[in-house]
């Protein structure tokens, strides 16, 4: 389990192309220079599963909310807000028909060092 | 005791909050690149200036990521957002695909993409056989782009292409050397010209008529909320008359500056580069123009994107929202 879980993260952990992908169209306006920290994680479900295909959402206050969808793995990866705001206050929420959110478990970031992305499990239960 | 104006006050307040909670929610799909883009101004223009509120919408910008164009019409069927901005060619390719989308208002006619060279190339002739950085050989800036060369009896096998996403990406190229021409979108032409660079010419001088943005719902969502989506269309109105309005200049280069992180004079030249008169750019009030519906299937056609018969401009707007919103 440990190495499956590990697996995930590793693949949850590739952030770049995701994020410069988050810009992607057919005139993408290049890295943000004011973009705080990303999200990133997995979306599992109560026996550890990925859980693929869930909308998984970051929200803060009434900024505009940024949506996406967890890949075959559960994992799923957002661009910061801006660098100002306070990556504490962002709220990342899971869901998909037939399951419901029951957990979500942010993990710390190691100390003393610049915080450049924030990872966050998300659990599902089947209803 | 509380006086007179105090209780009329608390009386105001309560009847505004009550409004508020009433307000009936929109989610509006996005991708992050037009929402940091020029090309959000006039929805939001219309989020700063209270304009949704004023129509009892709770107005919600959703972010998708990743944002590709065929993701936005998906976001609609998914459930993700009600209405969305969406690229015409995308919304099209969707339609043809099997969705019941359709364009309710029009959020952006005729982009106006810059040619722009090194200093010393003087005219579009003399691109011939070197190196021009185009956009995604399927979309509007390519189409409009092999139109210019056209216009001046060039054909894009002229010259040598190579792709490459994004403005700031073809502006690198050209400061770089890797190109010698690249079509630039505001306001980094403006940079390449401040710097020396040359114009060769516009995308909107050979394509006059286009629609390359639009506010897209589900014709079975619409037609459920219709009521709401003629509220949004009257806003969307608002936004575009506030745009043209010489009194509301300093409110809409504030907006502009803080969509797109420029300075304030490099806001006051883009709005009056979309703003003039006879520039097509802007919608009047959020019009969609059958014509720039039919362009857009003309190219793609072109590009070999779409096969004939070619469907008729109507299959893929809905003008039933905006006529009752007023907009002709």
């Amino acid at each position: 389990m440990r190495s499956v879980r590990l697996a995930l993260l590793a693949l949850a952990l590739l952030p770049a192309p995701v994020l410069a992908g988050a810009n992607r169209g057919e005139d993408n306006v290049g890295p943000l220079p004011d973009e705080g920290p990303g999200y990133f994680g997995v979306v599992l479900d109560t026996d550890g599963r990925p859980v693929a295909d869930a909308r998984v959402s970051a929200t803060y206050r009434d900024s505009p909310a940024m949506v996406t969808r967890s890949n075959a793995a559960g994992a799923y990866n957002l661009p910061g807000f801006n660098k100002r705001i306070n990556a504490d206050e962002v709220r990342i929420s899971c869901a998909k028909p037939g399951y419901r959110q029951v957990r979500v478990v942010r993990r710390p970031a190691p100390k003393g060092q610049p915080v450049r992305a924030v990872e966050t499990e998300c659990r599902l239960q089947k209803s | 005791m509380p006086s007179a104006k105090v209780l009329a006050a608390l009386a105001l307040g309560a009847a505004a909050c009550s409004a508020w909670a009433g307000d009936k929610v929109l989610r509006y799909g996005q991708a992050l690149s037009a929402h940091k883009s020029i090309y959000s101004l006039p929805v939001a223009l219309a989020e700063r200036e209270g304009l949704f509120r004023r129509e009892g919408i709770d107005f919600r910008v959703v972010i998708l990521v990743p944002g590709g164009a065929d993701r936005m019409v998906h976001a609609l069927h998914d459930d993700t957002v009600d209405v969305t901005h969406v690229a015409t060619p995308f919304l099209v390719r969707a339609v043809l695909a099997g969705s019941d989308a359709a364009a309710i208002a029009a959020e952006f006619n005729d982009p106006i993409y810059s040619l722009v060279a090194r200093p010393e190339i003087a005219r579009i002739a003399e691109l011939k056989g070197r190196i021009v950085g185009m956009a995604d050989a399927g979309g509007s800036i390519a189409f409009s782009m092999r139109k210019l060369l056209a216009l001046h009896g060039m054909r894009e096998s002229d010259v040598r292409t190579k792709t490459i996403d994004g403005t700031p990406a073809r502006l690198s190229c050209l400061r770089g050397g890797g190109c010698d021409a690249v079509p630039l979108g505001q306001p980094h032409d403006m940079l390449a010209l401040s710097e020396g660079y040359r114009l060769l010419g516009t995308s909107n001088q050979a394509v006059p008529e286009y629609l390359y943005t639009v506010t897209a719902a589900r014709r079975s969502w619409a037609a459920a909320n219709a009521d709401l989506a003629v509220r949004y269309a009257r806003a969307l109105a608002a936004s575009f008359d506030m745009i043209r309005d010489p009194a509301r200049r300093g409110v809409v280069v504030a907006a502009i500056v803080d969509i797109t992180a420029v300075p304030p004079g490099i806001a006051e030249r883009v709005l009056d580069l979309y703003a003039q008169p006879g520039r097509k750019a802007l919608p009047l009030r959020g019009e969609i123009n059958p014509d720039g519906v039919a362009q857009v299937i003309a190219f793609m056609a072109e590009a070999g994107q779409i096969q004939p018969p070619l469907p008729a401009a109507a299959r893929f707007v809905d003008l039933s929202y905006l006529a009752r919103a007023g907009v002709r």
